[in-house]
């Protein structure tokens, strides 16, 4: 597949890659999770990672995070190896999980904060930035709550403030949105694309739902099993939409339509 | 919070309520019924076997009066030696679920101290220290620290992975993973270890000082036993588990206070 062309419609993208895997192999025992995969993320693009539930899509994510080692290959991040140099992309990169994944002993404000404490900046400071998250995801009113107090749509939400308010260049989401009811979802997929776009910021999204694929990102990289790329393509206008749809059901193989009324990941 | 889920906890809460006033009830009423067994057993057998509850009374009256310095003695003991096994025994339990490389000594350590029956460590008190105050803080720190130790190493093995991985992708220093993550994930384990062994602890400083002091509420029983003052022995046996439960309902406090953030807690 030849390097997509840079979407329209996104300012000023640079051609620099900020993620860049080569030829990446990685292995739990005897199982190839991921075979010999390759692909860029531009800065200020949002891409997504889209594969059956298994597909090794976490596994990928977590190599670009550097909680992983890459058996064979290459994963570079904003020029670091991020597992060796795990220390040299502080504050560069953050991630919002599957689950909301908060602290259950800090409010709302004390989780969206915590990434900003660990980066050692002051209190005050932290705080301020934490209450514009809060209030930019729409949980002003929230703040002070703690996290047996607020539902899920408002969990995750403050899970994606305590990730932006870092200022990463880089955010990584793995199926953010995927536990949350439909309306939920769709509204939170939108503010997240929103904010990223006006923030512009570089996003490497993973998804085992076409819909989300499709809506949030500038790209999509479809992954068979073992992390294979099936399909690689640019999200057209919305007119054609209709027939990437098509080209990525059947990349994903007949199990598509099946797992996709799944609700895990 | 659903409101379904509101709704089952404002339940539950109302009938923890009713189970606390229950509570109180049938505390009052075992009393009167251990008092009027007192009163009318003394009818029948010598002072020295069972005295009237008036006579215990007389005695805790004396006690209340005259021994309060023992008293404050003992509850000192008491608060130095769990204060200080909380924080070594902590620290320890931390080591250990820190370093792999420290772990199996610690914990080989602690297995073995586990095993040393609380009479030993008194015994042996008494050979090495001749301080009445070492002995007994010796004695109370090694029987209260491997609790701590344990059930804090416990706790940090209860770590849920999934906050591990999300605090490691911020890329914190090993002393933020401990402040941010570890220390307040503890914090309940440790209360429920002060919880468990605070009865424990009242009855091992007693043990302690009966064998190891001159002042002190263990020590002053001993005297009251050797004088043949069994109504004294009784106004403090009654003191000793009033002290017992202030002590309970403090750490409860507590728990209340440091554990706001998880409601159920103070429910069930
Ligand atoms: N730490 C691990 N040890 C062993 N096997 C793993 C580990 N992590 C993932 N796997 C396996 O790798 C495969 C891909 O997992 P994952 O990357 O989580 O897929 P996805 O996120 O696409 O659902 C699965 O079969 C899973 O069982
Ligand atoms: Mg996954």
């Amino acid at each position: 597949m030849n390097e997509p062309p840079i979407p329209s419609g996104r300012t000023a993208i640079a051609a620099e890659p900020v993620i860049s895997l080569n030829r990446v192999v990685k292995s739990f025992a005897d199982f190839k999770v991921v075979d010999d995969l390759s692909f860029n993320v531009r800065r200020g693009e949002i891409v997504t990672l889209l594969g059956r539930t298994g597909a090794g899509k976490t596994t990928v994510l977590n190599l670009v995070m550097g909680t992983m080692r890459p058996d064979a290959g290459s994963v570079r991040v904003a020029d670091h190896d991020p597992f060796r140099a795990f220390k040299a992309l502080r504050g560069r990169m953050a991630v919002s999980f599957q689950t909301d994944r908060l602290l259950p002993w800090r409010t709302a404000v004390e989780n969206a904060e915590l990434g900003l404490l660990i980066l050692g900046r002051p209190r005050r400071e932290a705080r301020e930035i934490a209450v514009s998250w809060l209030d930019r995801v729409g949980l002003s009113g929230a703040a002070n709550k703690y996290v047996h107090e607020l539902s899920g749509g408002m969990r995750q939400r403050v899970s994606l403030a305590r990730a932006l308010a870092v200022d990463p260049e880089l955010v990584l989401l793995d199926e953010s949105f995927s536990q949350l009811d439909h309306v939920t979802s769709t509204v939170l997929r939108r503010d997240f694309c929103a904010l990223a776009r006006r923030f512009e910021k570089t996003c490497l999204l993973v998804t085992h739902r076409i819909d989300d694929a499709i809506e949030m990102a500038d790209r999509v990289i479809v992954l068979g099993a073992n992390a294979r790329i099936r399909l690689e393509t640019t999200v057209p206008p919305a007119s054609e939409l209709g027939r990437l749809r098509h080209d990525i059901e059947t990349a994903l193989g007949p199990e598509a339509e099946q797992e996709r009324s799944q609700t895990f990941g | 919070m659903t409101d379904r889920a509101m709704e089952g906890f404002a339940a539950r809460a109302s009938h923890g309520r009713v189970a606390a006033v229950g509570d109180v009830g049938a505390m009052t009423i075992v009393v009167i019924i251990i008092l009027a067994t007192m009163h009318v057993v003394s009818g029948f057998v010598p002072d020295y076997i069972m005295p009237s509850p008036v006579a215990v009374a007389k005695a805790g009256w004396k006690i209340l009066t005259n021994d309060m310095l023992h008293v404050m003695a003992t509850v000192g003991r008491l608060l130095l030696a769990l204060l200080f096994s909380m924080i070594a025994g902590v620290l320890i339990g931390l080591v250990m679920g820190v370093s792999t490389t420290v772990r199996p000594f610690l914990r080989a350590l602690v297995v073995i101290d586990t095993g040393i029956p609380a009479l030993s460590w008194i015994l042996l008190a008494v050979f090495w220290f001749k301080d009445p105050e070492v002995r007994i803080f010796f004695i109370l720190t090694l029987i209260l620290l491997p609790f701590y130790a344990l059930n804090t190493y416990d706790g940090i093995r209860a770590l849920p992975k999934d906050l591990v991985d999300m605090i490691e992708s911020f890329r914190p220093s090993r002393w933020q993973v401990v402040r941010y993550l570890i220390a307040p994930h503890i914090v309940p384990y440790i209360l429920l270890t002060t919880k468990s062994v605070v009865g424990y602890a009242t009855r091992m400083v007693i043990f302690a000082e009966l064998v190891a002091a001159a002042v002190g509420v263990g020590s002053r029983m001993g005297l009251a036993q050797s004088s043949f003052h069994i109504d004294e022995v009784m106004a403090w046996t009654f003191l000793l588990v009033l002290l017992n439960m202030a002590l309970q309902l403090v750490v409860s406090g507590c728990e209340k206070v440091a554990l706001k953030w998880r409601p159920e807690a103070s429910v069930r």
